[in-house]
């Protein structure tokens, strides 16, 4: 690995980390983190969850916990490690953030997200230079905002109207002229990266990111559009901003002019998985909480935890949360180890994983009984998190415009990739965990992830090479892996027939219906595999594949297979598992570290 | 059984409806003025100035039977008019609609002099509470500790309610205390407190508690301290309080369902007005197939407690004796599935849906964070489940011998059937004859078939109606095997039988929208979703993926939603309407009935 602070700021991104390796230790990032938060319930904590609900009501986060993470140097995670930070490893990054999900998510998403997928765009398709100056402003501490949004289109990135036009009979400016609006950090970010026209004539090519210095435009072009409060996540600075012939330097386009939706949509491949991932601590955080409220609750003489719908609802929470864990893990995973697939894997993630989350969220709420309706008291800190997890859906990317960056891909794999026996799984390492992986490699990120979808595949190896008799847990697993493969077999026939014009935004239901489908393969897969490659990840007093099949059953539910409540031969040692790790103080994903949440 | 002429209805509804709107359109800081709702919200004030208005316009009178001067309409104009507020604003129907919660309990128990003072303080506006809940004890009433000792002057309670809803506004308090120190099923008892009559310092309020959602709502407590009332407080007997509470939640619970349907129609609504003025890819939001998807799987949800509500109001009426499970049954199923219609629409308006105080859509975060009371508020879902899984013996019983109130459920499901009186002495803790709308699902799901494309002149219903018919009773028949098969376990009751539960509350409400389809004589006359049984064949699809998703053909289901937003495109302009609007009237709603006195 690079030192930090002496790689040359000018090299290639591709060119420096030729070597990946094991990623770094993320146990011990971790562990300093929960370290300088100290103790979530002590209530003399500047950052306990005491401060953050205050400071939630105040519609900020605790000032003191920005002071630690600057102190820590969060920031360092977000910059490569050939430009001077620590990033080397998706996967590391997402679960340091996560830690900082867990003790307050508006934490999480302003302090931390929001640069990084404002700063994926300049690592990505930003010249040189403009990556060696985004790499400075961030590690000296500064926030970037990500500019993309404007009321009136939302998701829709063809329609963005802020425009970039060289200003007439001037030299070399271009003029901004426009809105944006409930950006995150976008009144004190250090850099702005903008999404902006560039071509009045518009089309695939009429787009560009400017990354600006919001100090260097004229106050008086510039006008404030104040915050946007929000119903949760209501620490993030939301602000807008409105431009009225405000000069930037031709410079300040990102790479090339009119990559803009290219960029967007090989960048957002990282952040996509990531934030859906960092947003696992949430449910950590809401998950620990339910279980500290039914435990201590008494109803008809016996603690909530005594009732088996308790214990259910619980366990299936849990489930949730694995899932969303091994689904997100490995497809941080595969951007190292197949980077030109990770574009509908990204998609199939941030479709899937935050419906899990929130539904998780949102079952759980119905366990706390009417504690979760009050803002004070001891268990106040859920109905924030219930308001918090409310914008992972939609937020960054809608589901359904992740499954519109699906649907194109179908016919292809349908033909050509997923009934190949030639087609490779992914490598072993791309389940373990601590296995080395390629380098990041964000030259690697591609539009075309070609007739290739090897995690698919990699579900089709392990139910031929799963045995058909030895373990019954074995046995059991392999019966589930060979139901979600069943699907995979109708999926394939339909997917195959699909006509061009079911492949856009206006395709018909159905066609949305086969993403979500494949999103769920996609999935299947990363649990079974993790369990299959890792298996000592999660044990629990009735074995090690207690997880694996509580989450392929959760899953079966999340994509309305069936609408089963986990059977208790598996809620039951999950239960435990779970008030275990609760009373340890462990985290409840794969990573099982110890928390002071 | 009195016959009146239904065309008389009551104009109730359309009265607090009209006072309302033309309030809340004259803006500028008038009661239900969008944006003062949004600022009374962000600084969680009391709703007074709507609170007012509703007294001005005679709300009151939907707390009342007829015969003390109330509407005619009886339990299901109770429920349209909270309906008709929150469709408006859920916190404004919470803090109103306390009353009639907490003067139930004196029409299911209370004495004439009760009565007849109850009846002249609602009308004359005054707001009362119902104290259940205690501290950290939640929906276990058994467990209460506020107790009433015997006095002189008649009894002294010592203790607290809370989270209380309207505690601290309303004079009038009624409080379920402890008789017998040794508590127990025939422990307590139910007092009726009116605060301006207790001495000086032996009341005082607890401070209000800030909260998730309806946030203007006074939930703040009470605690007693030697507090002395009459004996005339005492509702009933001093060991029948939780009889009587039992009794009363049945009708609370019923009314209820008004918030879901009042929240989910106005979300609905949003998504509508916005998926046809967005413009993405080319076109408007509402033109693509996945966002109709997704708009017609939250109208069908709505569809699904419409009928589940419409239906279980009148049974209120006309089969009182199976109110222990109809209530249990919609107070659990409603808001679950208006949840699931507001999460839909929240999917589809983004950010919109996120933004505190947006012009426009500023209403949706609030009703989403506000409609979350629906499932906590008169008992939790898991409670109603609770109740309903300790009748499942008698269910799968009745189910099986195909037993039904024919006569009572001709009424309860037919919207133009005059309605008898609420006979409040036939409410039952447990229903011995099950659930006549259940039951007779399978014989309804027959006459529906006999109704197909081949069928009679009117009513007439496409092929693929039936077939989700007879899905249904398939399902049905399944479940109340599994229902039969459930051995009765007194100490824990396993995750399953809530399962079961579920699925019953959702046979109900099939049920429900079969029996209202077929008790309307020429649905081919009243527009775009009775057409080829749209509304119909939505429920029933609704149904079939909450019962078993795997049993609908995807290219039906995905069809029906999109022919469903069809039809409410054509709607008209306020697009979500209930399908299965009443003529509000019952027996005593005959002239001058009003205020004669108690007929018993």
């Amino acid at each position: 690995m690079t030192t930090a602070h002496q790689a040359d700021p000018y090299a290639q991104v591709t060119a420096v980390a030729d070597e990946g390796g094991a990623p770094p230790d993320t146990g011990g990032s971790v562990a300093e983190l929960e370290e300088l938060f100290g103790e979530a319930n002590d209530p003399r904590n500047p950052v306990g969850h005491r401060a953050v609900l205050a400071a939630d009501e105040r519609h900020t986060t605790p000032s003191e916990a920005e002071r630690l993470l600057d102190r820590y140097g969060l920031n360092a995670e977000f910059v490569p490690a050939e430009l001077g930070g620590r990033l080397t490893h998706l996967e590391h990054l997402m679960e340091v953030a996560r830690a900082v999900y867990r003790r307050d998510p508006a934490l999480g998403l302003g302090y931390g997200a929001g640069t990084f997928m404002a700063a994926a765009n300049v690592w990505t398709a930003g010249r040189p230079e403009q990556r060696a100056e985004l790499a400075r402003a961030v590690l000296d501490g500064g926030k970037v905002a990500c500019a993309y949004h404007e009321l009136a289109h939302g998701n829709d990135l063809s329609r963005a109207e802020l425009t970039a036009y060289p200003a007439p009979n001037e030299r070399p400016t271009l003029l901004l002229n426009g809105r944006k609006e409930v950006v995150a950090n976008l009144q004190r970010a250090a850099r702005t990266v903008l999404f902006a026209r560039t071509s009045p004539d518009g089309g695939p090519r009429g787009h560009s990111q400017l990354l600006v210095d919001p100090e260097r435009l004229p106050a008086h072009t510039v006008e404030d559009l104040g915050r946007f409060h929000t119903a949760g996540m209501r620490g993030v600075r939301l602000g807008g901003v409105s431009f009225a012939d405000t000069p930037v330097p031709p410079e300040s386009v990102l790479g090339s002019e009119g990559r803009g939706v290219e960029t967007a949509l090989r960048s957002f491949q990282l952040t996509r998985i990531a934030v859906p991932g960092m947003t696992v601590g949430l449910l950590d955080t809401a998950l620990r909480t339910a279980v500290r409220c039914a435990e201590e609750r008494q109803l008809y003489g016996g603690a909530v935890t005594a009732l088996p719908l308790s214990r259910s609802v619980l366990s299936e929470a849990f489930a949730d949360l694995l899932l969303a864990d091994a689904f997100t893990a490995v497809a941080a995973r595969t951007v190292h180890t197949a980077p030109r697939q990770a574009g509908p894997y990204a998609c199939a993630v941030k479709y899937l994983v935050p419906s899990v989350l929130m539904r998780a969220v949102k079952d759980l709420s119905a366990l706390l009984s009417s504690q979760f309706y009050l803002r004070e008291g001891p268990h106040a800190l859920f109905q924030k998190l219930l308001r918090d997890v409310l914008p992972s859906s939609f937020g960054h990317a809608s589901r359904a415009s992740c499954q519109v960056g699906m649907a194109p891909h179908l016919p292809a794999m349908a033909h050509r990739a997923w009934g190949k026996p030639d087609q490779a799984p992914l490598s072993e390492a791309t389940f373990q965990r601590d296995a080395p992986t390629p380098p990041l490699d964000f030259g690697a990120l591609s539009l075309t992830p070609g007739a290739r979808d090897p995690l698919v595949r990699s579900l089709v190896c392990l139910g031929e090479e799963l045995p058909a008799s030895g373990r019954s847990e074995e046995r059991r697993v392999a019966d589930a892996v060979r139901q979600h493969l069943a699907a995979l077999q109708e999926l394939a026939a339909r997917s195959a027939e699909l006509p061009p014009r079911e492949l856009g935004p206006n395709a018909g239901a159905s066609t949305f219906a086969l993403t979500a489908r494949w999103a769920g393969l996609l999935a299947a897969s990363a649990c079974a595999n993790s369990w299959w490659r890792d298996p000592a990840r999660c044990p629990t007093d009735a074995g090690d594949p207690v997880w694996v099949l509580a989450a392929l059953h959760r899953l079966g539910a999340h994509l309305g297979h069936h609408r089963d409540r986990l059977p208790p031969d598996l809620a039951e040692p999950l239960f435990r598992e779970l008030t275990r790790r609760v009373e340890k103080g462990e985290t409840l994903d794969l990573g099982r570290r110890p928390t002071r949440t | 059984m009195t016959v009146a002429d239904p065309a008389r209805g009551s104009s109730l509804v359309a009265e607090v409806e009209a006072a309302v709107k033309a309030s809340a359109a004259a803006g500028d800081g008038s009661a239900f003025d969008p944006a003062r709702l949004l600022e009374l919200d962000r600084q969680e004030r009391f709703p007074d100035l709507e609170c007012a208005l509703l007294d001005r316009c005679g709300a009151p009178r939907a707390y009342l039977p007829p015969e003390w001067g109330g509407a005619t309409g009886g339990l299901p104009e109770t429920v349209e008019v909270l309906r008709a507020v929150a469709r408006h604003d859920v916190t404004v129907a919470v803090a109103h609609g306390k009353t009639f919660l907490g003067t139930a309990p004196i029409w299911v128990a209370g004495s004439h002099g009760q009565r007849e003072w109850a009846a002249r303080e609602v009308l004359g506006s005054t707001a009362f509470s119902w104290g259940l809940t205690e501290p950290d004890r939640g929906s276990d009433l058994l467990s209460g500790r506020l107790t009433a000792g015997s006095d002189p002057a008649g009894w002294r309670l010592d203790g607290a309610k809370w989270p209380v809803n309207n505690a601290t506004r309303g004079r009038v308090c009624t409080v379920l205390a402890r008789t017998d120190p040794a508590g127990g099923p025939r422990g307590f008892g139910l007092f009726v407190v009116d605060k301006s009559t207790l001495s000086h310092g032996s009341w005082r309020c607890l401070p209000k508690q800030p909260t998730h959602g309806v946030r203007g709502a006074d939930i703040s407590g009470i605690a007693f301290e030697g507090a002395v009332v009459g004996d005339d407080a005492l509702v009933g007997r001093p060991g029948s309080g939780v009889e009587t509470v039992l009794s009363a939640l049945q009708l609370t619970r019923t009314v209820c369902t008004a918030l879901t349907l009042g929240a989910a129609g106005q979300a609905l609504r949003l998504g509508l007005g916005f998926a046809a003025e967005r413009q993405l890819y080319g076109t408007t939001l509402l033109r693509l197939p996945q966002a109709r998807h997704l708009l017609g799987a939250a109208a069908s949800s709505l569809l699904l407690a419409e009928a589940a509500s419409a239906v279980a109001a009148r049974c209120a009426h006309a089969l009182p004796g199976e109110m222990s499970v109809v209530s249990s049954v919609v107070k659990a199923g409603v808001p679950d599935w208006g949840q699931d219609a507001i999460d839909t629409v929240a999917e589809l308006l983004g950010v919109r849906g996120f933004l505190v105080g947006h012009p426009a859509y500023g209403a949706f975060e609030k009703l989403e964070r506000d409609h979350r009371v629906a499932a906590v508020f008169d008992g939790t879902t898991a409670v109603n489940r609770n109740a309903l899984i300790n009748q499942f013996p008698t269910l799968a019983r009745r189910f099986a011998d195909r037993r039904c109130a024919r006569d009572g459920l001709r009424v309860a499901a037919d919207p133009a059937a005059p309605l008898p009186d609420l006979d409040h002495r036939e409410l039952r803790l447990i229903s011995r004859d099950g659930c006549s709308l259940v039951q007779a699902l399978p014989d309804a799901l027959s006459e529906l078939a006999t109704r197909a494309t081949s069928g009679g002149e009117h009513g007439r219903v496409p092929d693929r109606v039936v077939h989700l018919a007879e899905l249904l009773e398939g399902e049905a028949r399944r479940l109340l095997s599994h229902v039969a098969a459930l051995s009765p376990t007194p100490r824990e009751v396993p995750t399953e039988a809530f399962e079961l539960a579920r699925r019953y509350e959702v046979c109900f409400a099939a049920a429900a929208a079969v029996h209202l389809w077929l008790a309307e004589p020429r649905p081919e006359r009243r527009g775009p979703l009775w057409d080829e049984a749209l509304w119909l064949e939505a429920t029933l699809d609704q149904a079939l993926s909450r019962l078993n998703p795997t049993a609908q053909r995807e290219s039906q289901h995905l069809d029906c939603a999109d022919r469903l937003v069809t039809a409410l495109e054509r709607h008209g302009p306020d697009r979500w309407t209930s399908p299965f609007s009443s003529p509000h009237r019952t027996a005593s709603a005959a002239p001058a009935a009003a205020g004669t006195g108690d007929p018993r």
